[in-house]
């Protein structure tokens, strides 16, 4: 029971951690909080299922197609919407409103074009359990965990150990300086957005073959995402992470022991009781207060 | 922003022929009940989204959890009505109330945090109150089965027509929007104003900054909750899907729509959004596509709300150069 909860709570918690990872890219790369976060997710999704299940593409390719599909539909974002925005200089809540009616738009197009009924993978393996220890667990369970922990395990090779990485990282830091240094801050932001996507997709994609697929799969996933992202240290890449599987296990073991009516309400108000108590999180990010 | 201090002939006439017209709606929609309707939602969402303006367009603080505040509301009234038999009109004044110190508590110590961070606290506050709704201890709200209020009435009168409610509601829209008046031209009013410039120089001043946001959050939450007690007596029934966080985003769309921080921008907003949302009716699948579209061209295209819009085109039609500090204290919002 406790294993199969703790492992439950691990993959669920891959799954915020992955979309809180990019909550945290974006906000440090432009400051700006994206609600799109969770339907990308679903765009993500969707786009394996028709890879996947429709063309009839192998898993590993409709896997890297869908990421590639979202890396630029994140791009298009920054570059077509809020990139224009904020050249407007308009108050941040329009910015705001503007990702929340994006979220609107891929909702009802994702529910028109297949339809608001759960659509399900055809499993991805041939066995249908695996057995760790004395647990039963479904192999795409153990797929989502391996591959969400190489996914973070790359992405921070790639942000600290290649030139595009470190320029990233600097455009974040401090555009000015970085763009006098010679780096192209505007297509690092959008190269930040493109891959918080691709991360959203690797989620989708991973989710999908458990959860199966519905228009508004990544809603809920996309606001819990932001417990697990504050939980750890909203802008915090590492603390994100930690963030998101921290909340997983908890939210699991809450529904598992406690009653899992109460399993959607934890989140919330694990969520305000960091930003009330600790708005810096656990590692301590940057404190974001008013007077 | 609208300083209604500056006292203007061009203002009172529009006033009076915005009231007559409003006396008028019901002689107007003649027997058509669904046209009066429409109406009575446009009056219950005019009072939440001035509810909504007080705290956004003066204070500056943002709100996305506003929809928790209409159920209270809404929940307060019928829940005070059907189990004690409260008078309706008293169980209205008590729930509204009851949001506004629920309001009180969340804003005391959400208002240290900053912009984002204090939309994610109202989203989180909103989506409690919503799982509280559905999974409600002894099933005081009904969960997903919705709940059924009685015939409404005041004083021993009972509204049969939604004329008779209409006239009710217009009244309770002049009280509030009375009531706002004198808030924003009050003391209070100007040191929302200054925090919403400046924080830190509002702080500097002597405002003491956590008490007029505790007070804006407050005063805004009786608004909306008020709002949400009068939407639930003229459906006679609430289902908790009404109160998810796409009905708080409606609100800011309406305020941001009509333009924030004065008393017309929050009527032009509710009822234009109100009239296109029916008006998009007849394509049922297609409607939230539209909406989100819309939205999107409206913030990318016309960032001063309709209302704004309008103004914009009056000055440059009348010359009206002196008129523009709307527009600095926009951009000083930033």
């Amino acid at each position: 029971m406790l294993l199969n909860l703790i492992i439950a709570g691990l993959v669920l918690g891959s799954i915020y951690g992955l979309i809180a990872l990019g909550y945290s890219l974006i906000y440090k790369a432009s400051g700006l909080m994206s609600f799109v976060q969770g339907d990308i997710m679903t765009v993500g999704a969707y786009l394996g299922l028709t890879f996947y299940h429709i063309l009839k593409l192998p898993f590993a390719v409709s896997f890297l197609l869908s990421i590639l599909c979202a890396f630029f539909l994140g791009m298009l974002l920054e570059k077509g919407v809020i990139r224009k925005l904020l050249n407007k200089n308009v108050m941040p809540i329009y910015v705001v409103l503007a990702t929340i009616a994006i979220s609107y738009i891929i909702q009802n197009a994702l529910m028109l074009g297949y339809g608001s009924i759960t659509l399900f993978y055809p499993s991805v393996f041939n066995v249908t359990s695996v057995k760790v220890w004395a647990a039963n667990i479904q192999p795409e369970a153990l797929l989502c965990l391996g591959t969400s922990l190489v996914a973070m395990v790359l992405l921070h090779f790639f942000m600290t150990k290649t030139k595009l990485g470190t320029a990233m990282r600097a455009a974040a830091m401090d555009s000015v300086a970085a763009e006098s240094c010679g780096i192209n801050v505007s297509l690092s932001t959008g190269i930040t957005w493109g891959l918080s996507a691709g991360l959203a997709a690797i989620a989708g994609m991973l989710l999908g073959p458990m959860y199966g697929v519905f228009p508004i799969l990544g809603a809920t996933i996309g606001r819990k995402g932001f417990s697990g992202a504050v939980v750890g240290g909203y802008g915090n890449m590492y603390g994100s992470i930690l963030g998101g599987i921290l909340l997983g296990l908890l939210e699991t073991l809450v529904a598992g022991y406690v009653s899992s009516v109460y399993k959607n309400l934890f989140a919330y108000i694990i969520l305000l009781i960091f930003l009330f108590l600790k708005p810096t999180g656990i590692f301590n990010e940057r404190a974001i207060q008013d007077v | 922003m609208d300083l209604p201090n500056r006292p203007k002939k061009n203002r009172t006439l529009l006033n009076i022929s915005l009231a007559a017209v409003a006396l008028l709606i019901p002689l107007l929609a003649g027997g058509q009940e669904y046209t009066l309707l429409l109406f009575c939602i446009i009056e219950v969402y005019i009072i939440a989204v001035s509810g909504l303006d007080i705290v956004f367009g003066y204070c500056g603080q943002i709100s996305l959890g506003h929809a928790a505040f209409y159920a209270i509301g809404a929940y307060g009234t019928a829940i005070l009505h059907n189990t004690f038999g409260l008078p309706i009109l008293l169980t209205m004044i008590l729930s509204a109330s009851l949001a506004a110190l629920i309001g009180a508590l969340l804003a005391y110590p959400a208002s240290k945090l900053v912009f984002h961070f204090l939309s994610l606290s109202t989203i989180a506050f909103g989506e409690i109150v919503y799982q509280f709704l559905i999974h409600s201890p002894g099933g005081i709200t009904k969960n997903f089965n919705g709940l059924f209020t009685q015939r409404f009435s005041i004083f021993g009168y009972v509204f049969r027509t939604n004329a008779a409610w209409y006239y009710f509601g217009l009244i309770c829209v002049a009280v509030f929007l009375g009531a706002k008046y004198y808030l924003v031209n009050s003391k209070t009013g100007r040191a929302f104003t200054a925090i919403r410039e400046n924080t830190h120089a509002a702080n500097g001043m002597g405002i003491n900054v956590r008490k007029y946001k505790v007070m804006a959050f407050a005063t805004s939450a009786f608004y909306t909750a008020f709002a949400g007690a009068m939407y639930i007596h003229l459906a006679s029934y609430v289902h908790p899907d009404t109160f998810t966080q796409r009905q708080s985003v409606l609100f800011l769309t309406m305020l941001l729509f009509g333009g924030s921080g004065s008393l017309l921008g929050p009527i032009f907003g509710v009822v234009s959004v109100e009239l296109l949302i029916e008006s998009l009716r007849a394509f049922q699948d297609y409607q939230v596509l539209i909406y989100g579209v819309l939205m999107l061209i409206v913030i990318v295209a016309l960032p001063g709300g309709l209302y704004g819009g309008f103004r914009d085109i009056a000055i440059l039609g009348k010359g009206f150069l002196k008129n523009h500090s709307r527009h600095r204290l926009d951009k000083g919002r930033e």
